[in-house]
């Protein structure tokens, strides 16, 4: 029955995302090419914070929920290679909130979580790196760094 | 001073009583044959008076009906030689014959009211199920609240859902005073064309369309 918990809890987190969410923000559930609606997984747009080199980028984000969401949270997944200090390869988001043994909470909703995550691209975590790429550069090299966040943000321009 | 006052006032206020039941009541006449008191008469008098006026408005319509009957003299004349002469058979007669002729009209009258409205009721029903017909399409389309929103914040929009966006889009870039073509809108991350409706993307009630200048 947890998985009746977790959609209906989707469905809910659906239905208060359309009527009211940040500007710039996306979050969708999957629709499949049947048109069938996949609440389990969401497609998201995180936008990079204005006045940060991340401004201008509209990163894409996959939110995958299991059967025991609320009680685990999401994995959250950017395109693999994503470029962050606290980004595994993969594209999973290494981030405290996001982590069952951490900082996760069944009340965190996909509207904290996504601006959690967009409170992070710009403030990385240095105590918790998740690629030698980004972490190397963030500490040792800021002005490379900067340039690769602001090329990255070019990569994901907003829909035209 | 009272009595004067009454019996002043009596006939007038009399009248619209006693005629509708006059002429309902028009079968057993004998019961009208005692009426032979002064007062009575007077009241009888202006009675036939008024009978006449409605006989003669419904005339117009009667017109038929009443040929046969034309030999009564003109009603003021008959109240007047009613007055003069006092109870006479013929004149009662006469007058009764008034009255039946003033029931008959009134009930033509009735008669004709009544097909009358009901002629109005059929027409002003059909007219309406006409008027509804077109109406009706109208109706049915539902509206819809629709946020517009932008990094300040978000505007709310009543629209049709089967109107195409464009109209919506040009409302929002002449209120903002913003150039329709640096403009883009988007539902759920996908832009939003000119021609697309409410309808079409599936949208509820206060979903949120996103808007974005573009720099170019």
């Amino acid at each position: 029955m947890s998985g009746g918990i977790a959609r209906g809890r989707l469905a809910e987190e659906r239905k208060a995302w359309r009527k009211n969410h940040p500007h710039g923000f996306v979050a969708k559930p999957e629709t499949g090419p049947d048109g069938a609606i996949n609440l389990m997984i969401w497609q998201c747009i995180i936008p990079g914070k204005s006045s940060t080199d991340w401004e201008g980028g509209y990163f894409p984000l996959t939110l995958h929920f299991s059967e025991d969401y609320p009680s685990k949270p999401p994995k959250c997944k950017f395109p693999q290679g994503f470029f962050h200090p606290n980004v595994y390869p993969s594209g999973t988001v290494c981030l405290s909130i996001l982590n069952e043994d951490s900082g996760w909470r069944p009340a965190i909703t996909v509207k904290q979580i996504l601006i959690g995550i967009q409170d992070l691209l710009d403030q990385p975590n240095p105590a918790d790196p998740a690629q030698t790429d980004g972490y190397q550069l963030f500490i040792q090299e800021p002005a490379e760094y900067k340039r690769r966040v602001r090329q990255q943000a070019k990569q994901y321009p907003p829909v035209l | 001073m009272m009595e004067e006052f009454s019996e002043e006032l009596e006939p007038l206020f009399d009248y619209r009583r006693v005629q509708p039941l006059n002429v309902v009541c028009l079968d057993d006449d004998d019961l009208d044959a005692p009426s032979a008191s002064p007062k009575r008469r007077k009241i009888s008098d202006s009675a036939v008076e008024k009978v006449d006026d409605t006989a003669k408005a419904v005339s117009v319509i009667d017109c038929g009906d009443k040929e046969e009957e034309d030999w009564l003299p003109p009603p003021p004349k008959v109240s007047l030689d009613a007055k003069l002469r006092g109870e006479d058979s013929t004149l009662r007669e006469l007058r009764l014959k008034k009255q039946e002729l003033a029931s008959l009209a009134q009930s033509a009258e009735n008669v004709m009211r009544a097909v009358e409205e009901s002629v109005k009721r059929e027409l002003s029903d059909s007219l309406e199920a006409v008027a509804e017909k077109p109406s009706k399409p109208r109706c049915e389309r539902n509206k819809i609240v629709l946020s517009i929103q932008d990094k300040d914040g978000a505007k709310q929009f009543r629209i049709y859902v089967d109107d195409k966006f464009e109209r919506l889009f040009k409302m929002y870039a002449d209120k903002a005073k913003l150039d329709l073509k640096s403009l883009v809108f988007c539902f759920d991350g996908d832009k939003i064309g000119p021609a697309a409706t409410p309808d079409a993307l599936g949208m509820e009630d206060n979903d949120i369309i996103e808007v974005r200048v573009t720099s170019s």
